[in-house]
């Protein structure tokens, strides 16, 4: 990955880290639904596409990527100029990101308990 | 060396895998104090019992339910009143408390009799009332009391009457946390679903996490009714025993509290498909994002945009009046768990406040971990404070007010700094945007007020401290 995209990388994971309670889920397998079910919808958002909102899950990813976008396009005003290939790329880099931090490196011991 | 061992833990260096302090050389990853683990012999621990968990943070608070509390006297006293949650009929929780009394008697005779004679002296005294949580404490579960049995054999007798039992006497966890547990996967393993009720609007939903301290149910009702939103059931602010057992009507969960109900919202999402939406409902910038969520799922999002440009307009200039003179106060939080998190980022934001030490007696990794990712560096994050790391922490931070709860309130004031009630709230509620008005006044009110000043003066002293020009403004 170029510096570039991962300087950009860096700026969005940054905001999401701070702001967004859906990586912190009780479950590993909760959080993975979440950050997958997010950024697919976000991606699709940023490439201008209509979001999915076939299930309820759909509409909640949507609820969460609708904003998180809204919000990521105040603060950097840069992706307003990012392609579709751009896009997908800084999505996937997230979500490699998130799984990294709050499901394989996370020292949260309750991570994997099968029961909540 | 982000995990840090205080001076006053020396004998006691266990405590240094619960203090982190939050550093820019150090990945913060790489470490995340401890927590929900027992606390270490010599640590005067400020955590409550897992029964306390149950019935003081969650069950009590239901407004039409008997809290028939089978132990001592005192079990019941310690959980009643202690937390300011009102009820729209006549503040119903607050007035009353029940407990079986138990005695030496009934200890070494057993009490089950004690509670099947209590149980229908409480329904025959409030004929009103048909609902009862049934708690086990400690001394009960010692003994061996076999209380399901009694509450199928009361039920039995009067079928009108629905009573639930919650079985978490104080040993059963390490602090509060367990008894939201207990309480939650209970509730959802015998209660949803068992009731059904009319459904009025299309867009409905379960309000999780969320006691109506202070009137802050109350105050998000309203929200909820001008979008037209249904609440099924509110878990558990002025709520009733019946729409709880209805929450599997509900097309969205949106939780509050995520320590103390998350369990019941991730059931919910298991059992019954229903989404589970996590929001902060503290402070101006969260609650305008959780309407704008809710809004977004129901593709209701005009309604939202226009109850948030209204409040806007209506709270956003008190609120910025009170931050222009609160701007880089100093705050300590040493609450339960979640408001660590909920809190720190938002009065940053809304008040310019810098949230500088967070102590959590009951939070689990998880709440440490959206705290740390939210909290500033610089700032200490603690798992189970004792006492005397509180006081090493003040020398450490300095902070000017310090949010905690009236045990802990009674020891800041003797150093003359100003406590607010982390828990029960001063002057709420503090939801919402007129609740976070509420709360910059009190910050303000406690952080301008001379009193403490004064308080620390010797009035011996030939050489008087200077009040500051701060507080002689408003003395
Ligand atoms: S620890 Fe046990 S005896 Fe003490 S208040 Fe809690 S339940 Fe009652």
């Amino acid at each position: 990955m170029n510096n570039v995209l991962d300087d950009q990388l860096d700026e969005l994971y940054g905001y999401i880290e701070e702001r967004c309670l859906w990586q912190f889920f009780s479950r590993s397998w909760d959080r993975q639904e979440n950050i997958d079910g997010v950024l697919d919808q976000a991606a699709r958002l940023l490439n201008g596409k209509g979001p999915a909102r076939e299930t309820p899950m759909d509409n909640l990813f949507y609820a969460d990527a609708k904003i998180l976008v809204a919000d990521l396009r105040e603060r950097f005003p840069w992706l307003e100029d990012a392609g579709e290939e751009e896009i997908r790329q800084l999505c996937d880099g997230l979500k490699g990101r998130l799984v990294d931090v709050v499901i394989t490196r996370s020292k949260n011991r309750e991570l994997n308990h099968h029961l909540y | 060396m982000p995990m840090v061992l205080l001076e006053c833990d020396k004998d006691i260096p266990e405590r240094q895998r619960h203090i982190f302090l939050k550093t820019p050389e150090d990945d913060v990853r790489e470490c995340l104090p401890i927590a929900n683990v027992p606390t270490i012999p010599g640590s005067l621990s400020e955590r409550g019992c897992a029964f306390c968990g149950a019935k003081l943070v969650i069950g009590g608070v239901l407004k039409d339910t008997i809290q028939m509390i089978h132990g001592p006297v005192g079990c019941a006293y310690d959980t009643w009143h202690t937390k300011r949650y009102p009820s729209d009929n006549g503040h119903f929780p607050l007035k009353y408390v029940w407990s079986t009394d138990m005695k030496e008697q009934h200890i070494v005779f057993g009490g089950e009799k004690r509670l099947e004679q209590s149980i229908h002296e409480a329904f025959d005294e409030m004929p009103d009332v048909k609902r009862m949580i049934v708690y086990t404490t400690c001394p009960t579960a010692l003994i061996g009391d076999d209380v399901k049995a009694v509450v199928k054999k009361v039920m039995k007798e009067r079928p009108d009457v629905d009573i639930f039992t919650v079985e978490c006497p104080g040993f059963s966890g390490v602090s509060q946390s367990k008894g939201h547990h207990v309480l939650n996967i209970g509730w959802i393993n015998e209660k949803v679903g068992t009731a059904e009720k009319e459904i009025t609007s299309e867009y409905t939903i379960n309000f999780i996490g969320d006691y109506n301290i202070q009137g802050d149910t109350f105050l998000l009702q309203k929200y909820w009714d001008r979008l037209g939103i249904q609440v099924i059931s509110h878990f558990t602010g002025n709520g009733t025993y019946d729409d709880l057992r209805c929450m599997h009507q509900a097309k969205l969960n949106v939780v509050n509290c995520a320590r103390s109900a998350g369990y019941i919202a991730n059931e919910l999402k298991k059992r019954h498909g229903i989404p589970r939406l996590d929001i902060d409902t503290w402070g101006f910038n969260y609650m305008a994002e959780g309407i704008r969520k809710v809004c977004a799922f129901f593709g209701i999002e005009e309604r939202g945009e226009e109850l948030i440009a209204d409040e806007y307009a209506k709270w956003k200039p008190q609120l910025d009046w009170y931050k222009e003179r609160l701007l880089g106060k100093k705050m300590a939080i040493w609450t339960g768990g979640p408001r660590l998190w909920h809190w720190t980022k938002s009065v940053e934001d809304d008040m310019g406040i810098e949230v500088v030490a967070m102590s959590s007696k009951f939070g689990h990794e998880e709440d440490f971990e959206k705290v740390v990712a939210r909290g500033r560096e610089g700032t200490y994050y603690i798992d189970d404070a004792n006492e005397l790391e509180f006081f090493e922490i003040i020398d450490l931070v300095k902070p000017d007010v310090i949010f905690t709860g009236p045990r802990v309130g009674e020891l800041v004031k003797k150093l003359h700094i100003p406590y607010i009630n982390g828990h029960a709230y001063h002057n709420g509620p503090y939801m919402g945007f007129e609740g976070f008005v509420n709360m910059a006044r009190d910050i303000y009110n406690a952080t301008h007020n001379p009193l403490a000043y004064l308080a620390g003066q010797d009035i011996r002293d030939p050489t008087p401290l200077v009040m500051p020009e701060r507080l002689r403004e408003v003395a």
